[in-house]
């Protein structure tokens, strides 16, 4: 037996220790991304018989007026939480300063961070509620009348949106906190004594030293705008009639409300597959950028 | 060193064994504790009335005073539970469960998912005193459960509101559109809706269907064998779309969820809203005996008074570990004033007839139009297949914020009732 090990451990021990992660990660998300895809191709109720209907999900999404609109919201969302990171970078800028007073600013520009996302969603939606909510005062103050946002299929996307890039350009402003307290005094000295200030500063000195924060910041910028749900769900329901949902949404409410996990499951598959797109460019980042550094 | 070497090389060697193990036990499943002995019964029940589960509990206590079974009451989130009925109905059943009764029982006793409890039936000698209501637990003449508590849907005004304002309830379409013009001079919204959650708009389509086309056409749409694009639905949605152009319902209502609806109908804002008993919880407790009751208009006088009336119910799986214990059970919960004390809480139509009066009059008002109605549909989202109901639910929103796509949301659900009870 000890021999035996002796004999061995160089292989043994790296799979041992991989072994637990490898387990959970194949029953977790492997598996359970093939049997996604599995009942993709069936039409399933969630607990009767499945039958098998071939691509007969896929094409009718593509028929789906529904599908178009959740698909064009996810662009939508995707788009405007690319705000987050430079704004984020902008807050995070301004209270980087040495003033009396700015830790108490840095707190409270953190606090959304802290909250759940389903409790900045309600506040959102009482913020956004016609008559009574805080953006109606607002409109009343100055003599006009606030736009139902929530209730006009044009706008609510970009409603819902605003109400979750709050919490994402917090979380981009602590990462940009971080990566600002790491910046070289030496490269920054030097290039003070070359005459670079402010905007050429900024630009030329700074920026670089923040390239990897700005990619991490990226990345999990476009993963929280793919994976929205939550805010969806709390602040309209996918509503009204369906202008505010997005792939996921349509995902969960297609296999929960109305039990057709097939198509549900076809929905997912084509939400992994733009995933994918951005997990390919991320991962080659990472690996380009591990052979630069070694 | 070398003994320290070797020290250190056992709990390594130690902790790669657990690996090992932990990674087995993850691919065969972590196992489950054995569940529940014979001389016990398991119940899940999804009652969002804190005081109603209270009574339950206090009902399930004296039963087990009484025959010495031990009773387990689980609680589920009222909305998580309808998706989880489905996962433990079959893996795992409890002896006991709440649900709703027809269509939805349905669903679960075509898949023999409930158990037939007829035997019960007649032996407590049920139908007697369930009278028309046996037929909602009802398929091919046996019965999968008992019916609890209903809610009868209709209008719900303040009296003092509508004393102030010398307004009456309408009896007919013509006297709706006059109530309608009388409390917008008198600064009111005529009807408080609010349908961010959907269903309500859902009801209102309901009502409307059954006073202009009747109960069995009603239920034939619900079944899948009327076309939505039939022209026997097109009197419903002209009305509807009178009512909305007229200004009826509560602006921007898809930001509105029924509570919020119900705000308004407290706060004098508007004159009526269609909704159940339960809107008396966006009422303070003191306005609450303001809250008055009164079925739908009538459209068309010929037909007969078919109401909305949807009944929750209580069923025995088919999967049960203890179903002699369950019958025990659920025909203890189901004597008269255990029945009662349970529904009492959220003020619930008893679907027993021979209950005292309550001392709710919004129950006792809902019981006399139970008495006199015709025939009763449950609810769009009950009546329906789950799938047509979603679709539905969501094209009726949008008919109420967008009439004039009335065309196109009517060809959208006839193409989701062709492709779901494919025609």
């Amino acid at each position: 037996m000890t021999n035996l090990w002796r004999r061995h451990r160089s292989w043994l021990t790296p799979t041992l220790l991989i072994l637990p992660a490898a387990v959970l990660f194949t029953v977790v998300i492997l598996a359970s991304s093939i049997q996604s895809l599995w009942i993709s191709l069936h039409d399933w109720d969630g607990f009767g018989p499945m039958v098998w209907i071939g691509l007969g999900n896929y094409r009718e999404l593509l028929q789906d007026p529904q599908f178009y609109t959740s698909l064009k919201n996810n662009v939508i969302w995707l788009v405007m939480f690319m705000l987050a990171p430079p704004i984020g970078l902008a807050i995070a800028l301004l209270v980087n300063q040495k003033i009396r007073g700015m830790r108490l600013m840095k707190s409270l520009f953190f606090i959304p961070l802290v909250l759940a996302s389903v409790a900045v969603g309600v506040v959102f939606t009482w913020v956004y509620t016609p008559e009574f909510g805080l953006l109606a005062l607002i409109f009343r103050f100055f003599g006009a009348t606030a736009p139902a946002v929530l209730s006009d299929e044009n706008f609510v996307t970009f409603a819902v949106v605003i109400a979750a890039l709050w919490p994402q350009i917090a979380f981009c402003m602590v990462l940009y906190l971080a990566g600002l307290n790491n910046l070289s005094e030496d490269l920054i000295g030097a290039g003070r004594v070359d005459g670079a200030r402010g905007w050429y500063m900024l630009r030329h000195i700074v920026l670089p030293q923040l390239t990897q924060v700005t990619f991490i910041a990226i990345a999990v910028t476009v993963v929280g705008a793919l994976r929205s749900f939550d805010m969806i769900s709390v602040m309209t329901r996918g509503g009204p009639f369906g202008s505010s949902s997005v792939l996921a949404y349509q995902m969960f409410e297609q296999s929960i409300f109305s039990y057709r996990f097939g198509y549900g499951a076809a929905i997912a598959s084509v939400l992994f597959a733009i995933m994918v797109v951005f997990i390919a460019w991320y991962l080659t980042r990472i690996i380009r950028a591990e052979e630069r550094g070694s | 060193m070398v003994f320290k070497w070797t020290e250190r090389s056992s709990t390594r060697r130690t902790f790669l064994k657990g690996a090992g193990g932990l990674s087995a036990a993850a691919l065969a499943g972590f196992p489950l504790p054995a569940l529940a002995q014979a001389a016990e019964v398991t119940v899940i029940s999804a009652e969002n009335n804190a005081n109603a589960l209270e009574v339950l509990r206090r009902i399930a206590a004296d039963f087990q005073k009484e025959s010495g079974t031990k009773v387990v009451i689980n609680n589920m989130d009222h909305e998580a539970h309808k998706t989880a009925i489905r996962n433990y109905l079959v893996a795992g059943a409890p002896d006991v469960c709440f649900w709703f009764s027809g269509n939805r029982m349905k669903a679960f006793v075509n898949r023999g998912l409930f158990d037939d409890i007829s035997d019960l039936f007649e032996k407590e000698k049920y139908k007697d005193v369930l009278g028309a209501n046996a037929a909602t637990v009802t398929v091919d003449g046996k019965q999968y459960g008992l019916p609890t508590g209903g809610t009868m849907w209709g209008m719900f005004y303040r009296k003092d509101v509508f004393a102030e304002h010398g307004l009456t309830m309408p009896k007919t379409w013509d006297e709706f559109l006059a109530f309608g013009q009388k409390s917008t001079s008198a600064g009111l919204t005529p009807v408080a809706i609010g349908t961010k959650e959907l269903w309500p708009a859902a009801g209102w389509f309901d009502q409307m269907n059954l006073r202009v086309n009747g109960l069995d056409k009603h239920l034939a749409l619900m079944d899948g064998k009327m076309a939505y694009t039939d022209a026997a639905l097109k009197p419903v949605f002209d009305h509807w779309e009178e009512l909305i152009k007229l200004g009826f319902f509560t602006p921007d209502h898809t930001s509105f969820g029924w509570q919020e609806a119900g705000a308004f109908l407290a706060q004098k804002k508007a004159g009526m809203m269609n909704l159940g008993a339960f809107v008396k919880y966006a009422f303070p407790e003191k306005d609450v005996g303001q809250l008055t009751f009164a079925p739908f208009p009538i459209i068309d006088a010929n037909l007969p008074r078919y109401e909305e009336f949807s009944l929750n119910s209580v069923h025995i799986p088919a999967n049960a570990k203890n179903k002699a214990g369950a019958r025990e059970f659920i025909a203890y919960f189901y004597r008269p004033e255990n029945l009662g004390a349970y529904l009492k809480p959220a003020g619930n139509v008893p679907p027993r007839t021979d209950l005292p009066p309550s001392d709710d009059p919004l129950v006792n008002a809902a019981v006399e139009s139970m008495k006199t109605m015709a025939g009763a549909s449950q609810y769009y989202d009950r009546d329906t297949d789950p799938d047509m109901a979603q679709a539905g639910l969501v094209g009726f929103q949008e008919f109420m914020a967008k009439p004039e796509r009335r065309d196109a949301i009517l060809a959208r659900l006839e193409g989701t009732r062709r492709r779901i009870f494919k025609i």
